[in-house]
C-alpha cells in the first residue's frame, strides 16, 4: 500500500487509473458476454425451436384473434379464407414473417409488409398450427435449415448479442449461398421458372387480372424456399420432387448473389428496370441536354416581338 | 482586308502547294463561305450525324475484341459470378470486352447510349423537317433518304442489341423470328434461310454481325453521304424573316463562326454520351447473363426505338387470326402479320409518301426555301401530330408491363386503354391541333393588325380604359406577313366551265376525290392577304387619342 500511497499524486496516476479500469471492463466484458454458440441458441435462426420453448396455448390464442375471423377457429376455412389443414407450416410461416397475413383485405393480393407478431409468437402459432391444425404431415414443413430473416436489433437487450446473433447469421447466410456451386444450374432453373413473373433481376412484374408478381429482393432464402414449396396466391408450388432441395439452393443462390452484385456500369442503375429506363433516360436526359446546348449556341438576341 | 488578316507565310506556302496542284482555292472559298441559318432546329440532323460518328469509332473498338461466334465455351475470365457456366464465344467475349479490357465497359456503354441517342435525334430532326414543309420540292429525294436512314437505323439497332447473345438478345431474335414465320407462305424459307436451320442454329450471331458492322453500316453511310451532298447542294432551309426569300440565305458563314459552333457541338453530343454511359448503367449484360432457348423473362424490353413494334404486337388482337382451309389447314396469323410488318409498313411508307401526297393534293410544284411555320398548315401539322401520337401509343403500349407495375395500374385494363387510345388518340390529336394552329394564326393576323399588347393601360377622356398596342418589328410583321394561303390546283378550276361544259377532271373518281382532299387541306385558313400591317383599330385610336391630347406617340 505504500508504495501506491507514495505515487498516487503523480502526474501519470489519473491515466493509469482510466487505462487499468478501461482494461479491466473490457476484458471482463469479454469474459462474460454471451459467445457466439449462446447467440445461435437465442436467435433460433437456423433450428427447429424445441418443444419447450414454444407455447402452444400462446399459439392458439394468437391463431383464435387474428387468423380464425377468415380462416376458421379449426382452420377448415370459410368464404373469406382458405382452408389451412392441408398447406403444411411453411405456408404460414411464409405468409404470416413477410406480413401478408394477417391480411387487411381478403379479396385483393397483399404486398409485403414488416411482420405483426414478434419471432416467438410467430414460433407459438406454427407449434400450435402443427399440434392442433395441420392434418398429418400434409404440406411442407418450415425449412429451418435455410437462413431466414436477419436478427432484428430491437429483439435484442444489447449490442453484443445482436452483433454476436447477426455474425452467426451472416455467416450461415453466406454459408448457404456459397453451399450452392454450379450458377449455371441456378440460372437456368431460375431464367425458366421464376423470370417470367418476377423478372430476371428478381424485381417482379405484372401478371394477369390486377396481380403482380412481387420483387424478391427484400424476401430471406427460407422466405424463396417456402414461395417454391408452398405456391401462395397465383404462384406454382415447386415441391421438393420437382426441384429438389440442392437445386433450390443454387436457384436461391443465383438471385441473391444476383441481386447483391454491385452494378459494374455506373452508380445509376435505373433500379435495373432496363431498357424502358435506358430509353426515358436517354432522351429525358441525354436529348435534352444536347438539344439545350443546339438551343444556346445557337441563340441570339433577337427583334423585340 | 488589312494586313493584319494576312496568312503567315508557312500556312500560305501549303496553300499555294495545293492550289497549284488541285486548284482548289475557288471552290474552297466559296464551299468555307456558305451560310448556314442560324436556329437550333437546323442543329437536330447533326447530333445524329455526331453521333453515327461516335458509333463508327466506339463500334471499331469493340471489334477488336469481340468474337461473333456461338460456339459453346465454358467460361473462365474476370467475371467470378459467371465462372464455369457454359455460353457462346460471344457473349463471353462480350464479358471479356467488359472486365478484361481496359475501358472497354466504358466503350461498350457509349456505343449503347450513342445509339439510343442517334436514333432519338433522327426522330426529332425529321419531326423538324416534317412540320416545317421542309420536304417539299426541291428536297423531297433527301426527305426519301432520311425514311431509309431511319428505317436502316433501327434495323442496324435491333441487330447490334442481338450480337452480345445476351438474355435479352436472345428474346428479341426470337420475336423477329416470330414474325417472319407468320409472312405467309415464305415465311418459314425465310427464317429457316437467316438462321440456317432452326432457331437459334449455330450461325445467327455471325449473319447478324456482319449486317452489323458492314452491310448496313455501309449503306448508311452512303445515305449520310448522299444527305448531305444534296443538302450542301441544295442549301438549307430558313425560316421566314427580312430578306430571306426563296432565293436568298441569311445565317452564318460555314467557316469560321458555323464551323467553330458545330465543332464545339460535335464535343458537347460527345460529352453528354460519355457523361451517360460513365454514370448510368445502360443494357447490364453481366447481370442478364446469357441466352438460352429455355430461358424467358418479363420485365425486359427492346430498346426504345423498337418500342412501337413491340406495343403493337402487345396490343393488337388475336380475334382475327384465320386458317384457310387447303389440306390440313394453313393459318394465317394476323395478330403477328399485322402488328410485326403491316403497321410498321404503314407508318414508314406514310412517311416515305407524305410529300408526294401533299405535292398530289395542292398541286403545288414550286420549289420551296423558306419553311413553314407549323401553323400556317394546319392539316399537315395536324396530321404530323395525329402521328406522333398513334407512335407514342404503340411506344408505350411495349412498356405495359414496366408501367402496370410501376403505376399498379391492371395489365388487361392497360391494353384496353391503350387500344382505345391508338384510335381515338390520333383523331383527338389531328382535331385539337387543327384548332391550335388555327388559333394561333388567328392571334397571328391579330398582332400583324394591332400591334403587340404593350402592357400600358390608359384612361380616356372618356373614361374608358385601353391597352395600348404597339407596332411589332419589322422582323414581326414581315414574318406574319409572309403567311401564304394554303391553296390548291384542283380547286382553281371550275367545276363546270364557261360555256356550262363539265370539267372532266371533277367528275371522275380520283379527280373528285383529289378535289374533296384539297378542300379538306385547304379550306380552314385565317388568311393575311391584303391585310396592312399595323392598320387596326386599337393602334389607331390610342394614337389619336394620344395626338390630340399633345401626348407622345410611342417611338
Amino acid at each position: 500500500m505504500k508504495w501506491i500511497t507514495a505515487r498516487r499524486r503523480h502526474p501519470l496516476a489519473g491515466y493509469v487509473v482510466v487505462i487499468l479500469a478501461l482494461a479491466l471492463f473490457g476484458v471482463g466484458y469479454a469474459a462474460l458476454a454471451p459467445t457466439s454458440e449462446e447467440a445461435r441458441a437465442q436467435t433460433l435462426s437456423a433450428e427447429a425451436p424445441a418443444p419447450d420453448d414454444v407455447d402452444i396455448a400462446e399459439g392458439r390464442a394468437i391463431f383464435d384473434q387474428t387468423c380464425a375471423s377468415c380462416h376458421g377457429l379449426d382452420g377448415s376455412g370459410s368464404p373469406t379464407g382458405p382452408d389451412l389443414r392441408e398447406v403444411g407450416s411453411a405456408a404460414v410461416n411464409f405468409q404470416v414473417s413477410t406480413g401478408r397475413m394477417p391480411s387487411m383485405d381478403p379479396d385483393n393480393q397483399m404486398p409485403r409488409k414488416p411482420m405483426v407478431m414478434s419471432e416467438e409468437e410467430l414460433a407459438d402459432l406454427i407449434a400450435y398450427y402443427d399440434a392442433e391444425i395441420r392434418d398429418d404431415g400434409a404440406g411442407a414443413d418450415v425449412p429451418y435449415e435455410v437462413p431466414g430473416n436477419e436478427p432484428q436489433r430491437e429483439d435484442f437487450e444489447d449490442e453484443g448479442e445482436y452483433d454476436a446473433a447477426l455474425e452467426t447469421y451472416e455467416a450461415e447466410y453466406d454459408a448457404y449461398l456459397e453451399g450452392a456451386d454450379d450458377t449455371d444450374m441456378g440460372m437456368k432453373l431460375y431464367l425458366t421458372n421464376c423470370a417470367h413473373c418476377h423478372a430476371w433481376s428478381g424485381g417482379g412484374g405484372a401478371l394477369t387480372d390486377g396481380r403482380w408478381a412481387p420483387e424478391i429482393d427484400d424476401a430471406s432464402p427460407r422466405e424463396i424456399y417456402e414461395a417454391m414449396v408452398s405456391g401462395p396466391g397465383a404462384m406454382p408450388m415447386f415441391s421438393d420432387g420437382v426441384i429438389d432441395p440442392d437445386e433450390k439452393q443454387e436457384l436461391i443462390s443465383y438471385v441473391k448473389t444476383l441481386q447483391a452484385e454491385p452494378d459494374a456500369g455506373g452508380v445509376f442503375a435505373l433500379d435495373r428496370v432496363g431498357q424502358v429506363a435506358e430509353g426515358f433516360i436517354g432522351w429525358t436526359v441525354g436529348l435534352s441536354l444536347i438539344v439545350a446546348c443546339a438551343i444556346w449556341i445557337t441563340a441570339k438576341q433577337r427583334a423585340h416581338d | 482586308m488589312s494586313k493584319t488578316t494576312q496568312a503567315p507565310n508557312a500556312l500560305r506556302g501549303v496553300g499555294n502547294y495545293i492550289d497549284d496542284r488541285f486548284h482548289l482555292a475557288k471552290t474552297g472559298e466559296k464551299n468555307l463561305r456558305k451560310v448556314f441559318p442560324n436556329h437550333w432546329s437546323f442543329m437536330l440532323g447533326e447530333i445524329a450525324l455526331y453521333s453515327f460518328i461516335i458509333l463508327l469509332i466506339s463500334g471499331v473498338f469493340l471489334t477488336f475484341w469481340f468474337k461473333p461466334s456461338m460456339v459453346e465455351i465454358v467460361y473462365d475470365g474476370s467475371y467470378e459470378r459467371l465462372q464455369g457456366v457454359p455460353m457462346s464465344e460471344a457473349f463471353a467475349s462480350t464479358l471479356h470486352i467488359d472486365f478484361d479490357v481496359r475501358g472497354g465497359f466504358l466503350m461498350r456503354q457509349i456505343h449503347h447510349w450513342a445509339a439510343l441517342i442517334f436514333v432519338a435525334a433522327l426522330v426529332i430532326h425529321m419531326l423538324r423537317v416534317f412540320f416545317t414543309g421542309a420536304f417539299r420540292k426541291p428536297r423531297e429525294i433527301n426527305w426519301l433518304i432520311g425514311v431509309a436512314i431511319f428505317a436502316l437505323a433501327m434495323v442496324e439497332g435491333l441487330f447490334g442489341y442481338s450480337l452480345p447473345d445476351d438474355l435479352p438478345s436472345g428474346m428479341g431474335v426470337r420475336i423477329l423470328q416470330g414474325v417472319m414465320l407468320a409472312i405467309p407462305l415464305v415465311g418459314t424459307y425465310i427464317s429457316m434461310f437467316l438462321f440456317g436451320g432452326e432457331f437459334p442454329g449455330d450461325d445467327i450471331i455471325t449473319r447478324l454481325y456482319v449486317l452489323h458492322v458492314l452491310l448496313i453500316p455501309a449503306l448508311l453511310l452512303a445515305l449520310i453521304v448522299a444527305h448531305f451532298m444534296i443538302l450542301w447542294h441544295q442549301k438549307h432551309t430558313q425560316y421566314p424573316g427580312l430578306g430571306r426569300n426563296d432565293k436568298t440565305v441569311v445565317g452564318t458563314p460555314m467557316f469560321p463562326a458555323f464551323a467553330v459552333k458545330a465543332g464545339g457541338f460535335f464535343f458537347f453530343t460527345f460529352a453528354v454520351t460519355a457523361g451517360l454511359s460513365a454514370f448510368i448503367q445502360v443494357n447490364p449484360i453481366h447481370l442478364f447473363g446469357p441466352f438460352a432457348p429455355t430461358s424467358i423473362t418479363s420485365g425486359l424490353q427492346p430498346d426504345w426505338y423498337m418500342g412501337f413494334m413491340e406495343g403493337s404486337l402487345r396490343i393488337f388482337p388475336n380475334w382475327l387470326d384465320f386458317t384457310i382451309p387447303i389440306g390440313a389447314g394453313y393459318p394465317i396469323m394476323t395478330a403477328v402479320l399485322v402488328p410485326g410488318l403491316v403497321i410498321p409498313g404503314l407508318i414508314f411508307g406514310a412517311l416515305a409518301l407524305w410529300p408526294f401526297v401533299e405535292q398530289w393534293i395542292t398541286g403545288d410544284k414550286r420549289a420551296h426555301n423558306i419553311a413553314d411555320r407549323p401553323r400556317n398548315a394546319p392539316v399537315r401539322t395536324g396530321l404530323g401530330v395525329a402521328g406522333i401520337i398513334f407512335y407514342g401509343v404503340l411506344w408505350m403500349a411495349g412498356a405495359n408491363d414496366v408501367l402496370s407495375e410501376t403505376f399498379s395500374i391492371d395489365l388487361y385494363l392497360t391494353t384496353y386503354i391503350f387500344r382505345v387510345m391508338a384510335i381515338a388518340g390520333p383523331i383527338l390529336g389531328f382535331i385539337i391541333t387543327k384548332r391550335i394552329c388555327l388559333g394561333l394564326q388567328r392571334r397571328d393576323r391579330e398582332t400583324l393588325e394591332h400591334g403587340y399588347e404593350s402592357g400600358v393601360i390608359q384612361q380616356l377622356p372618356s373614361g374608358e380604359f385601353i391597352e395600348v398596342h404597339k407596332e411589332s418589328s419589322d422582323e414581326t410583321v414581315e414574318v406574319l406577313s409572309s403567311k401564304r394561303d394554303p391553296s390548291s390546283t384542283a380547286l382553281t378550276d371550275e367545276d363546270v366551265d364557261a360555256s356550262g361544259v363539265e370539267n372532266p377532271d371533277a367528275r371522275k373518281g380520283m379527280g373528285k376525290f383529289r378535289r374533296k382532299l384539297a378542300h379538306w387541306y385547304t379550306k380552314d385558313n385565317v388568311s393575311v392577304q391584303g391585310l396592312e400591317p399595323h392598320s387596326g383599330h386599337h393602334l389607331h385610336h390610342s394614337q389619336e387619342h394620344l395626338s390630340e391630347e399633345g401626348g407622345d406617340v410611342e417611338r
